[in-house]
Parts: C-alpha cells; sequence; structure tokens
C-alpha cells in the first residue's frame, strides 16, 4: 500500500547515485530485490515506478523484481538458512514462519525485509 | 547493452536506522515502549486507557503518541484520561514511521514517563513494513472483524510478538470463535503470544500487561 512512497525513495536514491556517478548511456533496466517479508504489490511497484520516473533521466526504464526468500538465524542451535513455510489449504500464499526450522526455537531475520536496487542495465549511446 | 551491479543504498535500511535511534532515545530515558497495530475499531485506545489505569495503579508514569490519518480524536481521550500525549497526523499516509516517531519524541516530555504507547494508523497491512523502535509489538483484533483476521492477514501476524484478541465478550453476538483465531496465529507466530480481552469491562489487561513483559 506504501508502493509509491518506496517507489520515490528508490528513485530519489538511484538520482543521486547518477549525479555522483554518471554513466554514458540510457539506464533500460533496474534491478531491484525486494524481501518477501515486505507487503509490497509488484504490479504497483512498478506502475508507481512508471509514474514516478516520467519526465526524469529515468524515464521509460523497467523496474525489475527479485523476490528474496526469508531467512532466518536461531541463536540457540546456530542454524542459518531458509524459513520453514506453512502452505497448509486455505492460507493461499506460502507464509514463512519464524520459528527455527530444526530446534523450533526463536529465531532473527537475517534476509527478506530488504528493499533494493542492486544493479542497472544500461544501454549505450551510438 | 551491459550490466552494473552493486549497491544503490537499501530504502529501508534508512528506516530500520531511524528504528534503532529512537530505540537509544527511549532506553536514555528509562522508557518502555509498545508500539500498537490493529485495524479500524479493533479497540487500540480503549485497550492503552485500560493498560494506562493498571500502570498507573503500579505508580508507572504512562504517556502515548496518536498516530492518525488526520483528526485528533484519541489524543483527546488520552489527554482526558490525564496522560502526556502527542498527536501525530500522516497526512495520509497508512502508517506510522520511524522518521515520524523520531520527530514525536524530540517534542514528548520522555522525562516524565516510565511507558509510552505508540498506538500506530488503523491498518493491519502497511504498518508491519515500518519498524519504529519500540520494545514491543502488540497487534488487537476483534472478534467483530471476523475469524479470519489472520488468515487475511498472515506476514503481519507472523511478524508480531503479542496479540490481543479483543471484545471477547461479544464473541458470540457475531458468531466468532476467539480460539480460530488464536489457532491460526500460533500457526504463523508459535513463538507469539496471545491474549482475549475485553477492554471495556477489563478483562484480560493484566495478562496482557504481562505479556507485553510489565
Amino acid at each position: 500500500m506504501h508502493e509509491y512512497s518506496l517507489a520515490q525513495a528508490l528513485l530519489s536514491g538511484l538520482q543521486e547515485h547518477l549525479r555522483q556517478h554518471p554513466i554514458p548511456g540510457r539506464v533500460a533496466k533496474v534491478h531491484v530485490r525486494k524481501g518477501e517479508l515486505l507487503s509490497l504489490s509488484e504490479w504497483a511497484l512498478k506502475e508507481a515506478w512508471r509514474i514516478l520516473t516520467e519526465g526524469t533521466e529515468l524515464s521509460g526504464s523497467e523496474l525489475v523484481l527479485e523476490s528474496v526468500p526469508v531467512r532466518v538465524r536461531c541463536p540457540s542451535c546456530g542454524y542459518e538458512g531458509e524459513a520453514r513455510y506453512l502452505t497448509e489449504e486455505g492460507w493461499h500464499i506460502a507464509v514463512p514462519v519464524l520459528s527455527c526450522p530444526r530446534c523450533r526455537g526463536p529465531v532473527e531475520i537475517t534476509e527478506g525485509r530488504d528493499l533494493a536496487i542492486v544493479g542497472l542495465s544500461i544501454e549505450e549511446r551510438l | 547493452m551491459h550490466d552494473i551491479t552493486g549497491s544503490f543504498g537499501d530504502v529501508l535500511q534508512r528506516q530500520l536506522e531511524l528504528a534503532s535511534q529512537n530505540f537509544a532515545l527511549l532506553k536514555q530515558h528509562g522508557v518502555r515502549a509498545v508500539n500498537v497495530m490493529g485495524a479500524i475499531g479493533s479497540g487500540k485506545t480503549e485497550l492503552i486507557l485500560r493498560m494506562a489505569e493498571k500502570l498507573r495503579e503500579r505508580g508507572l508514569r504512562v504517556g502515548a503518541i496518536a498516530g492518525d490519518v488526520a483528526g485528533d480524536d484519541d489524543y483527546q481521550r488520552f489527554r482526558a484520561a490525564g496522560l502526556p500525549a502527542l498527536q501525530i497526523n500522516t497526512g495520509d499516509q497508512c502508517h506510522l514511521d520511524a522518521h515520524q516517531v523520531g520527530h514525536a519524541l524530540e517534542e514528548f516530555p520522555l522525562g516524565e514517563v516510565d511507558v509510552l504507547f505508540i498506538e500506530n494508523v488503523g491498518n493491519l497491512v502497511c504498518p508491519a513494513d515500518f519498524p519504529l523502535g519500540a520494545d514491543v509489538d502488540l497487534v488487537v483484533i476483534s472478534v467483530t472483524e471476523g475469524d479470519d483476521m489472520v488468515r487475511k492477514h498472515p506476514k503481519m501476524f507472523a511478524q508480531t510478538d503479542v496479540v490481543a484478541i479483543n471484545k471477547v465478550d461479544l464473541a458470540a453476538f457475531v458468531g466468532v470463535d476467539p480460539e480460530r483465531i488464536a489457532a491460526d496465529y500460533r500457526k504463523v507466530n508459535p513463538h507469539g503470544r496471545v491474549v482475549f480481552t475485553a477492554a471495556k469491562s477489563g478483562r484480560g489487561v493484566e495478562e496482557l500487561l504481562s505479556a507485553l513483559g510489565f
């Protein structure tokens, strides 16, 4: 529901980066990692990007989203890796459970809450 | 076409940093803070007022921050109960964020309170993505919302420490089984605490305080 404000934050950050590190060409694709725990609609994020970039140097660039699965760390048994998922019928989406898949203890989230630009695809100007 | 990879900054990382700053400021003043989330009409304000009464009986000083899109009704209720309070109007933003709370904490008389309730905007989707720097997160569900609230917002509940299932005295009237809501929550969050409350009558309030670490 807050796709526009986050798309704006991504855009401002990228514009600032491009001011400091100019590139010879047009940005065709902007690669973004999106943590699975975030309640963000991919469709709305892409639409927000399309509208917000109009009239900027990033106009026409495509936002490419990669969903980052939840990873957890267990302070009691030392497990580090993917979370367990609840996939029963009736939930419709696989829900990550923040509990250790090995010892069932409480865990810390190490990945899955991120929203970051991690790469650009550049079209060289001829 | 060629690709550049690298770090261009995580936009939510800034929120996490601001939340850590808020947490540090609260600790500096010895304040324990609760981020109270839940749908509109779930009973967040009433439950905060009831918890405040009990905490004050124990000699603790309690304050509240009211987060709403517009208006100051909740703020007025906190003031009428004698709590130091502050209103944040988010201006159409559907959640509080650490930046807004940070500014509120600068203005808030933190030296006058031991406990601070931060009432988030009524919404069950967005607040989960924005940590504020509180010690503990509480989500209030009322039975009148139906018994499917957890199944409709699983990610929110998977990340919530404590859930209050409120207005349980109305469960029979609306044909809702509070145990079903609790069972769903335990599935998505085996380490969370569930407390049945009826804020108007004060039922479950002591138990909720204990679940929140008071």
